[in-house]
């Protein structure tokens, strides 16, 4: 992550080496329904006109994919350009109300959906197995981190339990912070507010040393994505610095891998469940399978489930079409006409005989969830976190 | 006590607020004296004398729009005559010109006041702070002149009494043009755009509402009770509303004093962008709804068996 001022894209980002291919536009998830277009904003980026950024509107339609970076020839970064677009838009002030809001939400509740801090446990309230609070002394081997939309969202808040469920039967000695655990930052940072995600880091980190933290668990591949990749490289800046930052080394997995695991050393099997019944397509997230190459993990979970038959898209892995719940989007709709993503989705799905879509992200499962009711298959067919489908058939 | 009050007007048209202003000023029971800034003065003149002791006139095209103008303009003559108070609207003008007129005289400054009174000799000021949820009573200092911005709508101009006041000239005391602020234009907003956000009631639609040829009973609904037709992301994707009408976390957050939701079940997205509104009544067909969670009354019923009786009634009770 780069600190940019006005006027300098050229140098954070090397944008020079850019020979405008287009490939970023070509591979684009929403440039088919938006504006946005990635090779102009590289081209803006390059001759260094700022000041035209806010006429852009449709900077705020991407979703931070990252498949533009992943195809770049050229090992540009033009997924960071459009943060660091964004921070400069964020500097001045001219940014979507929705996104303010989400971004100040943050700064005061710790959280982006402006809902206080003290109802963030709210939804340990229908558990019936007891979870160890870290934040209350208690010790544990993992972290199992939830995340925002996890904590809040009360569609979302049914896949915490579900872990919580599954965690507990397969034996993991785990534990949650409860109402002390914090906005991982990475939609903030996604949203550009590069000062907040960094205020973040440093006391995010802080707070894992003083519970001795060290491994961690996440529901959502955006934390993960951050903790793993966003963390250090903000952590080394902030040092350089001078700022005081806990030396720890994070062991982070999202819970597809660390499921994996399990299968592996024999913790996990199909014998342990009970039949499932239905054909399940699996939607790569954007932030496992494109941005760190997770691809493996969550089908080999789906494929242990007797009963279920695993199918998939036609764009799968690193070609999966983006849901479009990432990079702030849950916060600004874009400038996009036409059928949403999700909703070519949940289409897809259906044409391909799938009556549960699985998916390993909460953004997903929100805008999938969503598309699945305005395309008319509230009755046929369900979207369901993959730790939603094992609580249902463990034993 | 003397009140100094400022006759706001835009594009040749007094506003309200002047009037209002009058009527708040009136609470401290003493002499009104309205300050009219600008151009083509005449007619307003009149219709300010009517209810005011005295207007001061100051006709200057430097003054027109601008309110940096405005704010000198006022020093001055707050500086000279000395009221105990000087009172205008906490309109986009008055939050303009109020803090800066008080940081100028040094003067103590209530700003969104919804009401007023005097008591023992200070001025004691009634304005809401929270986002509303909290009103507060303040005391302010003693001081020669104190600023204090109205909230528009809140003291009816209703029962004014007549006063038919003198009408004086001043020489315009703006020493220079003002050069660092200039008034460019007025922009329109799209013609057709509806503000939910600044709306007080909201008839609000959602996928219940099953198909576009439904919409025109909930706006018959919205005109009788004077309110504005808003929906959930749905309805704007199914292309029955457009984008700007969208209560929720990507769309608009309200906070109406009376939202009716029509056929919402009350998703996570929508109801974090509705939760702030003093009253919310539900109508859902379905008793389980999470929508019937936040909403202090509810309807267990088919809306379009609801919406077009609701709407007679609301006519019934007006006639
Ligand atoms: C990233 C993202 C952002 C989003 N942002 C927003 C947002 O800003 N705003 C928003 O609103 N949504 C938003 N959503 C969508 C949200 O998740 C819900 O899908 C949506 O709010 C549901 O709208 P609804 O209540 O109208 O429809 P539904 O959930 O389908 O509910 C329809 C309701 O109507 C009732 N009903 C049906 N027929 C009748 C009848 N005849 N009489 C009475 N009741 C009836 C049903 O019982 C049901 O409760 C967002 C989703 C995502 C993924």
């Amino acid at each position: 992550m780069m600190e940019v001022e006005e006027g300098n894209f050229d140098e954070a980002y090397d944008v020079y080496a850019c020979m405008q291919c287009g490939k970023c536009t070509g591979s684009c998830a929403v440039s088919l329904r938006s504006d946005l277009n990635i090779r102009e904003l590289m081209r803006i980026a390059i001759l260094n006109k700022n000041e035209d950024l806010e006429k852009h509107e449709e900077i705020w339609d991407c979703t931070s994919c990252g498949i533009c970076t992943v195809r770049c020839p050229r090992d540009l970064k033009p997924a960071e350009v459009i943060i660091g677009m964004r921070s400069s838009l964020v500097e001045g002030g001219t940014i979507p109300v929705t996104v303010r809001d989400a971004l100040e939400s943050v700064g005061t509740n710790n959280n982006p959906w402006g809902r206080p801090k003290s109802k963030r446990a709210e939804w340990l309230e229908d558990l019936d197995v007891k979870v160890k609070n870290i934040s209350e002394g208690e010790e544990a081997e993992y972290l199992l981190y939830i995340g925002c939309t996890a904590s809040y969202d009360p569609r979302i808040q049914s896949v915490s339990r579900a872990a919580i469920n599954v965690l507990t039967k397969l034996g993991v000695d785990f534990g949650i912070l409860g109402e002390e655990e914090p906005c991982c930052g990475s939609e903030p940072r996604m949203m550009g507010e590069t000062g907040l995600f960094e205020m973040l880091v440093e006391d995010n980190l802080t707070l894992f040393d003083e519970f001795g933290i060290s491994k961690i668990i996440t529901l959502s591949p955006h934390a993960y994505n951050t903790f793993v990749n966003d963390y250090p490289e903000c952590a080394k800046r902030l040092k350089e610095d001078d700022v005081e930052i806990p030396d720890i080394e994070l062991e982070v997995k999202h819970y597809t891998q660390f499921l994996e695991e399990l299968i592996d050393d024999g913790r996990l099997d199909g014998e342990m469940m009970n039949e499932f019944s239905g054909t399940v397509i699996y939607h790569d997230p954007c932030y496992l399978g494109k941005r760190n190459n997770i691809f493996e993990p969550p089908r080999k979970i789906l494929n242990i489930i007797p009963g279920a038959r695993c199918i998939e898209f036609d764009r799968r892995e690193d070609r999966s079409l983006c849901c479009e719940g990432g990079g702030g989007r849950m916060w600004a709709e874009g400038t996009g006409t036409g059928e949403r993503n999700a909703i070519i989705r949940v289409n897809d799905a259906n044409q391909d005989g799938a009556n549960v879509i699985a998916v390993a992200c909460p953004f997903c499962l929100s805008t999938l969830e969503d598309a699945h009711v305005t395309a008319g298959y509230e009755e046929t067919m369900r979207v369901m976190d993959i730790f939603e489908i094992l609580d249902e058939v463990l034993k | 006590m003397t009140v100094y009050i400022l006759a706001e007007h835009r594009r040749g048209e007094l506003m309200d607020v002047t009037f209002e202003s009058i009527s708040a000023a009136r609470r401290l029971n003493d002499e009104v004296v309205a300050i009219l800034l600008g151009t083509d003065l005449a007619d307003h003149a009149e219709k300010v004398a009517k209810y005011a002791d005295k207007v001061l006139v100051v006709e200057d095209e430097r003054i027109e729009n601008n309110t940096e103008a405005y704010t000198q303009v006022i020093g001055e003559i707050i500086k000279k005559d000395k009221p105990k108070v000087f009172l205008m609207g906490n309109t986009s003008m008055g939050m303009d010109i109020a803090p800066a007129l008080a940081i100028d005289l040094d003067s103590p400054i209530a700003t969104d006041v919804v009401g007023i009174s005097e008591e023992g000799g200070r001025i004691k000021v009634n304005r809401s702070v929270y986002n509303g949820k909290v009103l507060s009573d303040l005391v302010l200092r003693e001081a020669e002149t104190s600023v204090i911005a109205i909230r528009s709508g809140e003291f009816s101009a209703a029962d004014l009494e007549e006063k038919n006041g003198e009408i004086t000239k001043v020489d315009s005391p703006l020493k220079e043009t003002i050069e660092n602020k200039k008034f460019l234009e007025f922009v329109e907003p799209v013609a057709g755009a509806v503000d939910i956000t600044q709306a007080d009631v909201l008839i609000s639609v959602g996928r219940g509402i099953k198909d576009k040829d439904n919409l025109p009973m909930a706006e018959e609904l919205a005109d009788a009770v004077g309110g504005v037709v808003s929906c959930s992301r749905p309805v704007v994707d199914y292309d029955w509303l457009p984008k700007d009408r969208q209560v929720g976390t990507s769309g608009k957050t309200v906070k109406p004093k009376f939202y009716l939701a029509f056929g919402i079940s009350g998703a996570f997205q929508h109801v974090a962008g509705m939760k702030g509104a003093t009253m919310i009544v539900a109508i859902n067909k379905d008793i389980k709804a999470p929508i019937f969670s936040v909403a202090q009354y509810g309807i267990v019923d088919d809306l379009l068996k609801v919406m077009p009786a609701l709407t007679e009634k609301i006519k019934e009770l007006k006639s």
